[in-house]
């Protein structure tokens, strides 16, 4: 492990990369603290491999710095690479070689491999050390890319989408080896998903992509207090909309109103009560309902 | 003495995982089920054995520990804090604040089921009783 650990682990400023004329990343910023597990968060196409690829330097962006521990990404040295690992969302594989010799070809690339923890993922995920790597399962692909990018114990590990085709016990399994990676301290774990439910008990922080942005970073506990739904009863009948600000998504019926917003405050509920006579129930919200009624602006 | 209690969470429910926990530790020490002088288990035990974050548990560990429920020992980890003199929470007046929005709350959710003065008190007689006997 590098002793010296830059305070983040990855950091964006003010990046910006274009597909032709569509700003994938538009001036973003995200600055990742080592020793964080953050669950990258955002809808199908909103750019999560694009920002996944211009941290890692396998894309170039056209604007702003991208720092990857404490190197920039476009221009990252060898030695900094013994230190990172990378699962992509499609595992990228020689066919014709056989599981543990695709195991041995990867550990001779770097300085540092953990033999024995290799062979340990190995018999615990199952995986046909001698079958040849093009005639391996969907799954098995997935756990084989997994074991090469742990087997060196990165500092940073970036996974796209890990889990997307593995079965919930693997899936488990695979949680599991996060958390471990996580306990040890000093790892830094950035992966992408759309799967809430795994975000919530693994990361400690959540990152939202939305619209070239984040425009949520920070721990998940913080964004469940933020974001609250209110449910107003009053004696008389609401207005057809609420103007205040922080407001996400509003559903007004006579005298009824559900009402989510970004920074729930005393006064805010106070407001309502008094303006309006209402009663105001705050409901709390799981990260899949907070991801849907952020994307319902 | 480890406090004998097994925490449960629900990471899809609305509520924080590090709330769930302090309301937990909150709720057995309230109900006596954990006494002052028990420890609590480590945070990597409780993460490994919840298959949650380490650093959501030690959230919820520091967290009852600045609103002393807890008190850290060095080496050998949380041990639950004697319970305070009532007056070093500050004065009934003081007190009774702390309560009141939950019961503004309570007296809401009542109006809107139709449940009367005495009905809503019976219930929180009730409650109160139960706190008292375990």
């Amino acid at each position: 492990m590098n002793p010296f650990p830059p305070e983040n682990a990855l950091e964006f400023r003010a990046v910006s990369k274009l597909y032709g004329e569509r700003a994938v990343l538009d001036r973003l910023d995200l600055a990742i603290p080592s020793g964080s597990v953050v669950g990258l968060l955002g809808k199908n196409g909103a750019g999560k491999t694009t920002l996944l690829r211009c941290a890692l330097g396998l894309a170039k962006p056209q604007h702003g710095t991208v720092t990857i521990l404490g190197e920039p990404a476009w221009t990252l040295s060898a030695s900094a690479k013994q230190y990172l690992g990378y699962v992509p969302q499609t595992p990228q594989l020689y066919p014709w070689m056989r599981v543990a010799h695709l195991l041995d070809y990867t550990g001779s690339f770097y300085r540092r491999w953990n033999g024995a923890l290799v062979r340990q993922l190995a018999a615990d995920w199952r995986l046909p050390l001698n079958q040849r790597a093009g005639t391996l399962s969907v799954g098995e692909a997935q756990k084989l890319t997994l074991v090469m990018a742990l087997g060196h114990e990165p500092d940073l590990l970036i996974l796209d989408e890990p889990v997307a085709s593995l079965d919930p016990s693997a899936r488990r399994e695979f949680l599991k080896v996060v958390l471990e990676i996580a306990a040890g301290g000093n790892r830094t774990v950035l992966f992408s998903t759309h799967i809430t439910s795994d975000l919530e008990r693994v990361a400690d922080r959540v990152a939202i992509l939305q619209n070239g942005k984040i425009s949520f970073f920070g721990e998940l506990g913080e964004l469940k207090d933020q974001i609250k739904r209110l449910r107003l009863v009053s004696v008389n009948t609401f207005p057809e909309r609420f103007d205040m600000p922080g407001i996400l998504t509003q559903r007004i019926q006579g005298k009824q109103a559900l009402v989510t917003t970004r920074l729930v405050t005393p006064e805010m509920l106070d407001r309502l009560e008094t303006d309006w006579h209402a009663t105001v129930e705050v409901e709390d919200l799981n990260l899949e309902e907070i991801f849907l009624e952020l994307h319902d602006e | 003495m480890a406090a004998d209690f097994l925490f449960q969470v629900f990471p899809n429910s609305g509520l924080p995982i590090y709330r769930q926990l302090i309301d937990q530790v909150r709720h057995h020490v309230a109900s006596g089920r954990v006494k002052p002088g028990d420890f609590l288990p480590s945070v990597r035990q409780v993460a490994l054995e919840l298959e949650v974050n380490h650093m959501t548990v030690s959230k919820a560990y520091s967290l009852l520990e600045r609103d002393g429920v807890v008190e850290l020992v060095r080496g050998q980890g949380m041990r639950v804090a004697p319970r305070p003199a009532a007056s070093e929470n500050g004065s009934v007046r003081e007190r009774q604040e702390k309560l009141l929005p939950l019961l503004r709350q309570v007296a809401a959710e009542a109006y809107q089921l139709n449940l009367s003065t005495a009905q809503v008190k019976s219930l929180i007689d009730r409650v109160l009783k139960e706190l008292d006997q375990s």
